[in-house]
């Protein structure tokens, strides 16, 4: 079921999920934009057992990566551990891999959107 | 299936059923109608109407197979893609996207015509009401204003109840009235606009990342399909009674039929029933088709313009360009009076779609035999191939039928379309494709860098 993936360890996936939310705290637009938007974000790899995050947006800001699934989210993103730390290193396009079904959502469709638009305002410098 | 997520929000079935049904339910409805009586007999346009939901209910099957396996909102680039080269993929999808302008456009126009005539204003002003309600529309996406889903409930259910009350006392004012032989009648014309009151109703399938039960989408496109059935056949019927030629190829028939019924009243009640389903069009169909554009965009298949975002979080090139397209569309029809065009045209990128989605139903039960399917067409690869010979067959018949004439105007368009689409593909798509992979290139190699650096020191 890896598809002949790297596996990426629950530490290395929470790392990059931290330097993701250190980026997106620094991207003025991403704040300005995102002003609005407060989600609940549960990121789980379906490879790794160890690997599952809440991710929190409070009206535009990252707060602290949590481990674990904690409380109700608005939005769920599952993918293997490698899909997952490419597109939170800013190696792989977030909606390529969603379109080519590598990354699964549930949730509304505006906070998938969003969740991209931020990796865009982080990586592109939009 | 017992690890099921729990979300914050999730849409219900009530939810999903009603967006299904809006989506289908448009003001292009209406004309969908009077052109269908064209071909059958008023009392018994009912069985056009219910023939055409038999046959959409395998439609609904191979959506709801492909929705099972891949319940994503890409779904459709997605199944598409696994089935077939990703280059013909794409140019199918786009050139189905233009369908969405031109139900934006063509209820536009309803609108304007209908509340000229209600206000007893010209056909200049019409183009007005035109101008004005898609500015509004443009305007109101812009900044990021949707309808909630329980005001979408409530919107729908208004415009069905509305049109099945305003159909009955049409048919119960009118008495009985026998069946007689209509002069150039054709049960297949009958039928191909039999369907085409309801298509759409499978856009709800990009909801999917927003049940919590892999079957409510399923039942939702069930759901809705017996409403339309009821509601549309009802009207149908009530339109046949008591409008004639004339009266039915007007821009607002479905007002003609109120103000016959209701007198003024009547009239002014199915101007807000035509208006309401406008809502649910301009609601569902700018946010589709810019979210869409967007997403594409993003994947890279676009130009990268169109993943401009705004305050709001609103892709703002894509709502424009959909705004400024289907201001001009509309215009256009309300100059030419090419209405019928327009359903001709929808008809035949919607049976298109529905062709397709029958062909990658085949072709993924043998590509993906061992995927887990939820729900599961009967019949299996027969049956896909049965319904992608039909839709495939109306199709090109549609596409070369304007109202009662032959006419290979609307192939023609269409072909022009997908060529423009087509060359897009592959003359201009290649480059952006280039551009993204170096950029992903350069990053992947700065993070190396720094890694490497952070390591040695």
């Amino acid at each position: 079921m890896n598809d002949g993936k790297e596996q990426i360890s629950a530490e290395e996936l929470e790392k990059a999920l931290r330097e993701y939310v250190e980026r997106a705290n620094a991207s003025p637009r991403a704040q300005k934009t995102l002003a609005t938007w407060t989600c609940r974000i549960h990121i789980i790899a379906n490879d790794v057992e160890a690997a599952a995050f809440t991710f929190v947006v409070e009206k535009g800001l990252s707060l602290p990566i949590k481990v674990g699934l904690q409380d109700t989210p608005d939005l769920i993103v599952r993918g293997h551990s490698f899909d997952l730390a490419e597109i939170f290193w800013g190696d792989a396009n977030p909606v390529s891999n969603y379109m080519q079904g590598a990354i699964k959502t549930q949730g509304r469709a505006d906070d998938v959107m969003r969740l991209d638009a931020m990796a865009m305002f982080i990586f592109l410098n939009q | 299936m017992s690890n099921q997520p729990v979300l914050s929000r999730s849409l219900s079935l009530g939810g999903a059923s009603a967006i299904s049904t809006g989506l289908a339910f448009a003001a292009l409805n209406f004309l969908g109608m009077a052109q269908m009586l064209d071909y059958i007999n008023g009392p018994i346009a009912w069985i056009a109407v219910l023939a055409g939901g038999v046959l959409i209910l395998g439609v609904r099957a191979c959506f709801s197979e492909l929705n099972g396996i891949y319940p994503t909102a890409a779904g459709i680039r997605l199944w598409m893609a696994r089935a077939m080269n990703d280059r013909l993929a794409l140019i199918i999808t786009l050139t189905y996207m233009t369908a969405i302008v031109f139900v934006i456009a063509a209820d536009a126009f309803i609108i304007g015509e209908a509340m000229a005539y209600a206000f007893g204003n010209g056909k200049l002003i019409a183009i007005v009401y035109v101008a004005l309600l898609l500015v509004f529309a443009t305007l109101m996406n812009l900044r990021g204003i949707k309808l909630a889903g329980s005001l979408e409930k409530i919107v729908t259910s208004v415009v069905v109840l509305a049109s099945v009350a305003i159909g009955i006392i049409a048919i119960i004012k009118r008495g009985p009235t026998p069946p007689k032989l209509l002069d150039g009648g054709s049960p297949l014309q009958a039928l191909i606009l039999g369907i085409f009151l309801y298509t759409a109703f499978e856009w709800v399938t990009t909801n999917a990342e927003e049940v919590v039960k892999p079957k409510i989408i399923p039942r939702a496109m069930f759901i809705a399909i017996f409403v339309l059935a009821v509601s549309q056949s009802i009207f149908a019927v009530a339109m046949g009674l008591n409008l004639g030629a004339e009266g039915r190829a007007s821009a607002y028939p479905q007002l003609l039929v109120a103000e016959q019924t209701m007198g003024n009243v009547g009239m002014l009640l199915m101007l807000a029933v035509t208006a309401l389903t406008a809502v649910n069009t301009f609601n569902g169909g700018f946010v589709t088709l810019s979210r869409f554009m967007y997403a594409v965009a993003r994947e890279g298949k676009l130009p990268r313009s169109l993943t401009k975002l705004n305050n709001k979080a609103v892709p703002v090139v894509p709502v424009i360009f959909l705004g400024v397209s289907s201001l001009i569309l509309a215009v256009v029809v309300a100059v030419t009076g090419a209405w019928t065009m327009i359903v001709s045209m929808c008809a035949a990128l919607e049976m298109m779609i529905y062709a397709t989605a029958a062909f990658v139903v085949f072709r993924l039960r043998k590509r993906e035999a061992d995927t887990e399917r939820p729900f599961k067409l009967l019949g299996g690869r027969p049956l896909a191939l049965a319904v992608m010979v039909l839709f495939g067959f109306l199709a090109i018949v549609s596409s070369t039928t304007v109202g009662k004439e032959t006419s290979t105007t609307p192939l023609v368009t269409l072909a022009v379309i997908a060529g423009i689409v087509t060359l897009y593909v592959f003359f201009y798509l290649p480059r952006l494709e280039k551009r993204e992979a170096e950029e992903l290139a350069t990053r992947r190699a700065e993070r190396a860098a720094k890694r490497s650096a952070g390591e040695e020191s």
